[in-house]
């Protein structure tokens, strides 16, 4: 029955599915604290960036330390093509039109990469260094564990960085704020918003090669549940604010994981349901998140 | 040093601005008065580039500026400094007078002047740290100020500065103003109390329906029947 | 009788001479897809009021269409088979373990329950400003389809159910089409349309009018599900077996992109949009299975929707919007919130 090993290993499982929503989130949050847009696109990175790095990987056998770099270099060129094409023709339309041309860029890479690399999930192998299995008294655990909680470590704290001392990270929470009056500063607010699309997107697409190392398995349709539930994990973190998406990532992968670990084997299929029950009940008690402020109503 | 030349702005189809002319001298501090609508702050917007007027030209210091971008003119000199403060109430009062000094790339003269901000706004200085929404109005308006002036601007737009402010803070604030333009910064100051303004402007403009009612010389405009009547309350 | 109302009477009367000449002389095939065109179009058109008047962004309606589908097939499921499938007597509050439905108000309990379900989880929802509708329906998607693959008992899980009676014909698809329509024309044209829609175009200054906004929202988004649950009883009665899969995020994707590209919010779009991306579909299905790319016609769906929203934003149907009360900005290509 409980044990506290067992709960341990839980949770570290946990914590690694946290730290993956947490990356999304961060993108997702910084996107929809400024344009308002909820981007389901941003599911799409995880899918390309998992497949880019299994060909430049796998298949075309780069080193990891340059397929990482790569894979962030393309996930951002991506973040700034689809900002550049389509979402900066919106601005200043309806809030809804970038909502549904996110969506329909989402079907689009989905059903691209079906055709593409086929409707048949791929094994993602990981490379022997990082399944290592180390075995504690508490915890078992692979080398690739304490890859992805370092990496994501290192990436919220260098993200946070940003946010806080950089120009370029004041500028983003001026825009966010208020996009008028950061243009009357001089910020060139289309390329703050490009460059929150590009670092977000790089995120998302890092986060496809973590996933795929850690899961294994990398599918057409994968970044679709993902990026929805890193949104949700925005949500019950606290809408628009960035220590809030990461606690929410972190929530929403432990509550994932502890769920279907303590409840009854039938309910694990209940496992995607589970997270989105809990986004209503967050929106129903706590519409502001965890960390968030009450929204204003912009006039 | 600006020129506004037959100046028309529409929101939609709607005017809001039609044929406005107006010039402000270096140096001069110049005061665009009228009532609620008349069109003061659609001027300034359209000065600062963040509306494009439909008709009409506008000059900084003999060039033409009117299809610059508003960071564009941020680097020629020009600062809006907003009307109902609109400073950003989420960030510190630091971030927001470094978000003044966005356009400009040196990094020592930044700091030097952050300090010489402090210096003229010490209340400022007490609270760098503290996230600027927790100010109270008046130090709003000071920081507003002061990351306008955080741009090292030549021509400072100023946006009703003194709305919603105590009688004594109000006078504080134009002070403050009259030591800027002392400073060799020239003000185009939007105002509906027209006493104050017309007490430290040394030129104003009338706006009336979107239009130029009247203009002239502070002291002039101030003694004439009509102003006194509709705008000084006397 | 008032002038629109007449039209609707000539309207329905020439629609029945339509689809009787229709079922006369067309052969099965076409009727078959005629009559699909009629069931996506009652969805298309219950998600108009919804997305398109009411400015919500819905995408919950794969998920009402799902509940429609197996509360109608439940309801009406022959009783002799239920035992060899497995399905359970209907309680006594339903009928008992003996009755079983007729099809009109099986359709009808199906819609209630998907309005239902919509009151449950657009209450909380649509109190809250922005597009939380949007992720807290497609979560919605998620739960039913979750539910009906593992509520095995009910909805016998992944394998879906099959054998239900065919009573879906073309009469009774547009019948419910024209309810449809003549119901949500009905309700934009009243005191309550002109509301919802000074809602969408702004909340705030349509409180100030005294409009509630969270009463009109419910409404219009528990009526959308009521259609939607239709839409999914008169599917399962047409196609004769549903599964969990087939309700997933791509069908209300599908009615989405009918919608914005027949035009969203005029009374005629979503069935444009409706007949053309069907026949599109049906155009192209034999391409498609040819070739085998599989994922070509949403492929193809797709890049419509992100063209149309790019450089025709009011779809098909709809007109333009003239220039909005706002002064032209200088955007650096890009606008503001105001």
């Amino acid at each position: 029955m409980f044990s506290w090993g067992y709960f341990l290993q839980q949770s570290m499982n946990g914590i690694i599915l946290g730290c993956i929503y947490a990356l999304l989130a961060l993108g997702m949050t910084v996107v929809y604290g400024i344009l308002r847009l909820i981007n389901f696109a941003h599911g799409s990175l995880i899918t390309v960036g998992a497949f880019f790095v299994y060909f430049i990987f796998f298949r075309a056998g780069l080193s990891l330390p340059a397929s990482v770099f790569l894979v962030l270099g393309f996930g951002g060129l991506m973040g700034l093509v689809l900002d550049t094409i389509a979402y900066r023709k919106l601005r200043g339309g309806p809030e809804v039109a970038l909502l549904i041309t996110s969506l329909g860029f989402y079907t689009f890479v989905e059903n691209f990469m079906k055709m593409v690399v086929s409707p048949q999930p791929y094994a993602f192998k990981t490379p022997p260094y990082l399944s290592i299995m180390y075995k504690t008294q508490f915890l078992t655990f692979r080398s690739i564990d304490v890859f992805i909680i370092v990496s994501s470590i290192i990436i919220m704290l260098i993200f946070h960085l940003f946010v806080k001392k950089s120009k370029m990270g004041i500028a983003m929470r001026a825009v966010a704020e208020n996009l008028e009056i950061a243009r009357l500063m001089g910020i060139e607010v289309n390329r703050v918003i490009s460059l929150t699309f590009v670092l977000g997107s790089a995120i998302a697409a890092f986060t496809g090669f973590l996933w795929g190392a850690k899961y294994g398995q990398i599918s057409y349709d994968m970044g679709f549940l993902t990026g929805v539930k890193a949104f949700v994990a925005v949500v019950v973190g606290g809408v628009g604010s960035i220590p809030g998406a990461m606690l929410g990532g972190f929530v929403l992968g432990l509550a994932e994981i502890l769920s279907i670990a303590f409840l009854p084997t039938r309910f694990a299929e209940y496992r995607d349901g589970i997270v989105f029950a809990i986004l209503i009940v967050v929106l129903l008690l706590r519409p502001a998140g965890i960390m968030g402020v009450k929204e204003e109503v912009r006039v | 040093m600006l020129k506004v030349e037959g100046l028309t702005v529409k929101y939609g189809v709607i005017p809001a601005v039609v044929n406005v002319s107006l010039e402000v001298r270096e140096g001069q501090i110049v005061t665009l008065l009228g009532a609620n609508g008349a069109g003061k702050t659609t001027t300034l917007k359209a000065v600062m580039g963040v509306l494009r007027p439909a008709v009409g030209k506008i000059f900084y210091r003999g060039q033409d500026i009117t299809s610059l971008s508003p960071s564009l003119r941020v680097r020629l000199g020009i600062a809006l400094v907003p009307e109902g403060r609109g400073i950003f109430n989420r960030l510190t009062v630091e971030e927001n007078l470094l978000l003044g000094a966005y356009s400009r790339s040196s990094r020592e003269e930044i700091v030097k002047d952050l300090e010489e901000i402090y210096l003229l706004f010490p209340r400022l200085a007490e609270r760098r740290k503290q996230i600027a929404g927790t100010l109270s109005g008046g130090e709003q308006q000071m920081l507003a100020l002061g990351r306008g002036l955080m741009a090292r601007p030549q021509l400072m737009l100023l946006d009703e500065p003194s709305l919603g402010l105590a009688p004594l803070v109000v006078r504080e604030l134009y002070t403050l103003i009259e030591k800027i333009r002392d400073q060799g910064v020239t003000i185009l100051l939007v105002e509906q109390s027209a006493l104050v303004a017309l007490g430290i402007a040394d030129y104003a403009y009338v706006l009336e329906s979107g239009n130029v009612k009247l203009f002239g010389e502070s002291e002039v405009l101030k003694s004439l029947d009509e102003v006194k009547r509709v705008y000084l309350g006397g | 009788m008032k002038r629109p109302e007449l039209a609707f009477v000539w309207g329905g009367i020439l629609l029945f001479l339509g689809v009787f000449l229709a079922s006369q002389f067309l052969n099965r095939y076409l009727i078959h897809i005629l009559v699909l065109i009629g069931i996506y179009s009652i969805a298309t058109v219950s998600l108009n009021l919804t997305n398109g008047y009411a400015g919500l962004f819905s995408l919950g309606h794969a998920a009402f269409m799902a509940i429609g589908a197996y509360a109608s097939t439940l309801l009406t499921f022959p009783l002799p088979l239920r035992e060899a499938y497995e399905l359970p007597k209907l309680p006594w509050f339903l009928g008992g373990p003996d009755f079983v439905w007729p099809f009109f108000p099986a359709l009808c309990m199906g819609g209630a329950l998907a309005s239902f379900a919509a009151l449950l989880i657009g209450a909380p929802v649509l109190r809250l400003r922005g597009h939380y509708l949007s992720v807290a329906s497609l979560g919605f998607v998620v739960i039913v389809t979750t539910l009906a693959k593992t509520m095995k008992g009910i909805t016998r899980g992944p394998m879906g159910i099959s054998a239900i009676p065919l009573y879906t014909n073309i009469y009774w698809t547009y019948l419910w089409l024209f309810i449809t329509v003549y119901v949500i024309w009905r309700i934009v044209h009243s005191r309550f349309g002109r509301a919802i829609m000074a809602l969408r175009e702004d909340e705030t200054a349509a409180q100030v009018l005294g409009v509630y906004p969270m009463k009109y929202k419910l409404f219009s988004f528990v009526v959308g599900a009521f259609f939607a649950g239709v839409a999914g009883g008169l599917y399962a009665h047409f196609t004769k077996a549903i599964r969990p899969l087939e309700f997933s995020f791509f069908l209300t994707f599908q009615i989405v992109v009918m919608l914005i590209l027949g035009g969203m919010g005029t009374t005629a779009g979503p069935i444009v949009g409706v007949v053309s991306l069907l026949t599109l579909r049906y155009a192209l299905k034999p391409l498609e299975e040819h070739l085998k790319i599989y994922g070509m016609i949403e492929l193809i769906y797709a890049v419509l929707l992100i063209v149309v929203m790019l450089w025709k934003p009011e779809g098909i149907v709809g007109r333009s919007p003239g220039k909005k009360k706002r002064p032209t900005r200088v955007l650096e290509g890009g606008g503001s919130h105001g």
